[in-house]
């Protein structure tokens, strides 16, 4: 919203304070300021000049040779004898005592002000000096014209600044729109006049004609009739109207165009620049339609507007050029035949006001909101009119803005009303009886204290509020508080709270911590546990990623999952964000062939994030269950492959144990080889990528606590992984139900620990874990009484030529709480372990 | 593939036997050999060239068909126990390890944001993290946003094809404060204890805007929610500030700006002075000296209601920021598109 500080000086009785304290106030108390624009600046030495001689200037079919009188005020300037300047002009309106904008040499022309200024100085064109500029409109920046000069109307002195004579000595201070959400009457300079003297302690008063009193008489019959039909009160509570006569179009006077231009406008004719100029001053848009079309598109003698849906394949051409089929529930205006305009959006460009029109409807209506804003989205437009009507104009406001423009209108031209005026009301009544969208609001002033940390009198909170002009009634304790008319946002006592907290000044209430029992702030469980995975897979040299939740559909097919199972965005933003994922690994094997590619040799990267399935469903909530997982994977190139040997999978295995370790779940897992066509749908999802004959299930018990492999070929070609790359996911959940928070202590023993080595000769399709597992049970009972075991691999072997077998050696480690073992206990015991290894596996001891 | 041509057969069995080593497999077709051969025909006497001519175009073809093969099924791996610790016949130093801990890192945001909860915690915070799928009640229904209202065009949410059960498509959130409601549900029962709700909310939000240096579609955020008796509109900026304080580590100045949102009143934009120049101006706060940094405001009192809180007891406020970029301004990142790109050489310098 660009607000011109003069514009909103010619409604305020006191002095404003100097500008950047103005902008602070208007930050601090009414909304962000985007941007402030010193239009001054761009106008500065321009002097307004009487053109007092002009001469055809030889061998030139178009330039004019002119002495203009600067009422010899401007300093440093070539004169002619006579006192008179030489200025060369083009322009084909300049004649002998119009007055125009000067541009003396040293200025800058204003249209160039912002990107390259282009400087003036005396120049000579074919032989004669030219002493700057004569200027048109668009060289002013105040306009599209460049037919001519400028020609300002009125009686000036020569030699003025041209700035100060139109107002544009000014600085417009753009506020962000978004702070007025839910104030449409700061979308009108008016309004905004009115928070600024109320912020600096000011009693503001609206000018007379801004009441719901306001009405319009018309004396004699009504030459030009009008009928208004409203089919939707509805969504049209309001829609005023009425017709002058008399009407010459032209260009406005110079103090309009300048009006509209400061601010951002482009000058149209009078008659549209006069229904801007309100609809920025007030922020009630208004219409215009010339009578004579409406009327041709009439059936009959009198002109018919009327408010409506469209009907079935309705089309209209708008203002714009645009033509639209507009959406089924939008406001229409039409005459009783035909579609003419997209009510509170855009005009139609049949009944527009044009050089030729004699007569006009001026329409001044409300219109609902919410449909405007429909409206606005479905077709693509943004107006002035929409960003006004999409806040929701009061209704109690339409006679106020109609009569005042009609007024205008008539003080600009010789128009005459030539209609009654039809007000179509559909205001409930007790609403127009108190003036006032919301009923009074009764509240204490310790209502309002408590909520800021004041402690005002309800006096002075009564003053804060009728300077922006609310009725207030009080007394010590409570207030009656009545909104003026056009506010739109009052309705709760909160809404009191925030105007009193606002025009004291949040950044003047008093700083104080709250003050809580000292109950100790509770943890979330979850949240920890990702701290604690995130600096477990750090310390063992893994970076984290983070990847978007999205992901393309060809991903799901790379990685062979099922894409049915995944929700899509019906508006993703690309291709490459259209589904949420399923799981978290083909996020990160889409993010290592970049980093094998940028040089990283080996590396294991992790993600912690969420997955979704149309499977998974709160049951309580029926929202999609939030599956908190954990991803790693490790790459390796060729050249770092080296320095692994074996498969890529026991990396992997080697990250995830160390994790579990952490969480006391290293012994607590079972590795279960993967068993194709043995699980449901999101199973096979989690699995999909993943080599067989390389890959497990981690099991908790019963729970499945994640996956764990290397990954399939397909998927290794199709995502550029390399050969060395494998790692696993996790449930969080999972992990969190079953992990430990505390890492499990064992006694130490004062007794020396004895270790003796033992090697099987197995076959080759027997596991390590089926062996391990039987060893370990049987040194658990055959170990000594009140005694620790420890168990490791040592070593896995296979022979070049038998490779039906391998040779699985464990260190055994054995302690006793009570006395010191000795190697030959351990041996004897060891020999017993290899006959019950024997009878089981047909295991030979090497 | 059997050749009369011992040359053939020869090369035939040497690039067969290239095929399986080479990582893209179409390079066969483009090895020496097989173009040495197709030299040699134009060599041969006439009456051989046939023959000669028509085995090499054979073995092209054939090794045409192992590269289409080898693209197209899947190559097994030879099976191996996953249940050992480590691989069959590997020497002790060269068994699976973890790499130096020198090379890890943590993400920025996360490492960021971990500083941020802390803080919270200690000032008597519990955090809960938001859903990243979520329904319309809770990104606008329960925040006062009407259906159609204007507020809603500030949040282009992202949303679902598939529906929930009130047939509403569902929304990936454009903000933490779909976690508001639920964080008021479910610590009512303190409230009424005596005990106010504090709570901070981190989350992965979305929007529907196109990428650049400066704009993500995905980012973070954290929500802080504190409701009690008599809370008021300076305890928000005494929290706020109190919070920054810890954060910088030196004393700030802040300021409000009035805002908009439907489901705070008052609603501000909260900044605060520069951090990195003391006010003086830099290029972090474009020379202004003050960096906005969150929303905030009152809880309006029909969000306090639609969680079952009665808004003449209790009065509470609410703020909201992002946390990329805290951490851009920290260490002077150029580019918000980094943060997901999972590219090492940034993530490795945290």
């Amino acid at each position: 919203m660009k607000v011109s500080v003069n514009w909103i000086k010619q409604y305020l009785d006191f002095e404003l304070p100097p500008l950047d304290e103005l902008v602070e106030a208007i930050g601090a108390q009414l909304g962000a300021v985007e941007e402030v624009i010193d239009l001054g600046a761009r106008y500065q030495g321009i002097v307004i000049v009487k053109v007092a001689e002009c001469r055809k200037l030889e061998d030139s079919d178009h330039l004019n040779v002119c002495l203009v009188d600067d009422g010899g005020k401007t300093v440093g300037v070539n004169r002619e004898q006579s006192g008179l300047i030489q200025v060369v002009c083009g322009a084909p309106n300049v004649r002998v005592g119009m007055f125009v904008a000067w541009l003396p040499p040293g200025t800058t022309v204003p249209s160039t002000h912002a990107k390259e200024p282009l400087v003036l100085e005396a120049r000579t064109l074919r032989g004669v000096v030219s002493n700057g500029m004569l200027a048109s409109a668009r060289e002013l920046a105040l306009g599209d014209s460049h037919d001519g000069l400028l020609e300002l109307d009125g009686d000036h002195q020569p030699g003025d600044d041209f700035a100060k004579v139109f107002g544009l000595d000014d600085h417009i201070i753009d506020i962000e729109n978004k702070m007025f959400t839910h104030r449409p009457d700061c979308f009108g300079q008016l309004g905004v006049a009115r928070e600024i003297a109320g912020i600096f302690g000011h009693q503001f008063n609206s000018p007379a004609w801004y009441t719901p009193q306001a009405t319009i008489a018309l004396a004699g019959a009504a030459t030009l009739p009008l009928e208004v039909q409203n089919e939707i009160p509805g969504l049209v509570p309001r829609f005023t109207a009425v017709v002058l006569d008399n009407i010459q179009i032209t260009a406005s006077p110079v103090w309009l165009q300048v009006a509209l231009a400061r601010i951002g406008l482009r000058p149209i004719n009078n008659i549209v620049d006069l229904t801007n100029y309100h609809m920025f001053l007030t922020g009630q848009p208004l219409h215009a339609y010339d009578y004579h079309k409406v009327k041709a598109l009439s059936n009959g003698e009198t002109a018919v507007l009327v408010a409506r849906n469209p009907r079935a394949s309705e089309r209209l051409t708008l203002l714009n050029g645009k033509t639209i089929d507009p959406r089924q529930e939008a406001i229409v205006i039409a005459t009783d035949q035909t579609i003419i305009g997209l009510g509170g959006v855009m005009g139609g460009a049949t009944t527009e006001v044009d050089s030729d029109t004699t007569a006009i409807i001026l329409e001044c209506a409300s219109f609902d909101m919410y449909s405007i804003r429909r409206s606005s989205m479905a077709h693509g437009i943004f107006s002035d009119a929409v960003t006004r009507f999409n806040k929701g104009q009061s209704p109690l406001q339409n006679l106020a803005v109609l009569a005042d423009i009609v007024r205008a209108i008539q003080e600009l031209t010789a128009a005459r009303l030539a209609s009654a005026l039809i007000d179509d009301n559909n205001v409930a009544a007790e609403t127009q009886a108190r003036n006032a969208l919301y009923p009074p609001i009764r509240l204490t002033s310790s209502y309002i204290n408590d909520r800021l940390g004041l402690a005002l009198a309800a006096e002075t909170m009564a003053t804060l509020l009728k300077n922006v002009e609310f009725s207030v009634d009080y007394d010590e304790t409570s207030l009656t508080v009545k909104a003026p008319f056009w506010r739109t946002d009052i309705e709760l006592r909160e809404d009191i709270v925030e105007e009193v907290g606002r025009l004291y000044g949040f950044d003047k209430l008093p700083l104080a911590l709250p003050l809580r029992p000292l109950t100790p702030a509770s943890q979330d469980d979850l949240l920890e546990l990702k701290q604690t995975v995130r600096t477990v897979l750090s310390q063992a040299g893994a970076n984290e990623i983070l990847t978007y939740s999205f992901v393309h559909g060809k991903l799901f097919d790379n990685v062979g999952q099922d894409k049915a199972l995944a929700f899509k965005l019906g508006n993703a933003l690309s291709p490459d964000l259209q589904y949420y994922r399923l799981s978290l690994t083909p996020s990160l094997l889409d993010k290592i062939h970049l980093n094998v590619k940028a040089g990283y040799d080996q590396f294991g990267v992790f993600e912690i994030g969420k997955a979704h399935t149309q499977r998974h469903t709160d049951t309580e909530s029926g929202l999609p269950l939030e599956l908190d997982r954990l991803a790693f994977v490790f790459a390796a190139d060729k050249k770092a492959q080296r320095k692994h040997s074996g498969a890529a999978y026991y990396q992997a295995q080697t990250y995830l144990m160390n994790l579990l370790v952490e969480f006391g779940l290293a012994a607590k897992v079972k590795i279960v080889p993967l068993q194709p066509g043995n699980y449901d749908e999101v199973a096979t999802a989690n699995i999909a990528y993943y080599e067989p004959a390389r890959s497990a299930t981690i099991m908790i018990g019963d729970s499945v606590l994640g996956e764990i492999g290397e990954y399939r070929s397909g998927v290794r070609k199709a995502l550029k992984l390399p050969d060395f790359c494998a790692g696993f996911e996790l449930d969080l959940a999972a992990l969190l139900a079953h992990g430990l928070k505390s890492k499990q202590y064992v006694p130490l023993s004062r007794f020396p620990d004895v270790s003796q080595d033992i090697c099987f000769k197995v076959a080759s399709e027997l596991t390590y874990e089926e062996l391990r597992d039987f060893v370990a049970s049987e040194l658990e009972s055959k170990k000594p009484d009140n005694g620790l075991l420890d168990l490791g691999a040592l070593d896995i072997y296979q022979r070049d030529d038998d490779l039906d077998h391998k040779q699985i050696t464990f260190r055994v480690s054995l302690t006793s709480y009570e006395r010191t073992l000795t190697d030959k206990e351990v041996s004897g015991l060891l020999n017993d372990l290899a006959a019950s290894v024997q009878q089981k596996f047909s295991a030979e001891r090497i | 593939m059997q050749y009369q041509n011992p040359q053939i057969a020869e090369v035939a069995q040497l690039l067969q036997k290239r095929l399986v080593e080479l990582d893209n497999k179409v390079d066969i077709l483009r090895a020496v050999e097989l173009k040495a051969l197709y030299e040699q025909i134009r060599t041969l006497p006439a009456d051989q060239r046939g023959v000669f001519g028509q085995e090499v175009n054979r073995l092209r073809q054939e090794l045409g068909q192992l590269v289409d093969q080898a693209q197209t099924v899947e190559q097994p791996l030879p099976a191996i126990d996953v249940t050992a610790p480590f691989d069959i016949n590997i020497a002790p130093e060269q068994r699976p390890s973890l790499l130096s801990s020198a090379v890890g890192s943590t993400h920025p945001l996360m490492l960021e944001l971990a500083v941020v909860l802390d803080i919270f915690y200690r000032m008597g915070f519990t955090a809960v993290e938001s859903p990243e799928i979520d329904d319309d009640f809770h990104m606008f229904g329960a925040l006062n946003f009407p259906e159609g209202h204007p507020a809603r065009d500030d949040y282009d949410t992202f949303m679902t094809e598939q529906t929930d059960g009130h047939g509403q498509p569902f929304i990936a959130p454009a903000h933490t404060s779909t976690m508001q409601h639920r964080v008021l549900q479910t610590h009512k029962a303190d409230l009424e204890r005596g005990v106010p709700i504090a709570a901070v909310i981190p989350g992965r939000v979305f929007r529907n805007e196109d990428l650049d240096a400066r704009h993500e579609h995905t980012f973070y955020q954290l929500e802080g929610v504190y409701v009690g008796q008599g809370v008021n509109a300076g305890h928000l900026i005494a929290t706020l500030k109190t919070f920054l304080q810890a954060y910088y580590q030196k004393d700030l100045e802040v300021k409000t700006q009035p805002f908009y949102f439907p489901f705070t009143e008052p609603s501000f934009e909260f900044a605060l002075s520069c951090p990195f120049c003391d006010k003086k101006g830099c290029h972090i706060c474009s020379q202004t000296g003050w960096i906005e940094l969150l929303g905030c405001g009152m809880i309006h009192p029909n969000v306090l209601r639609a969680a079952g809180i009665d808004p003449e007891v209790y009065t509470g406020f609410a703020w909201g920021g992002g946390i990329e970029r805290l951490v851009m301004m920290k260490y002077g990142i150029e580019d918000i598109r980094y943060f997901e790109s999972g590219k090492l050489n940034f993530l490795r310098q945290f």
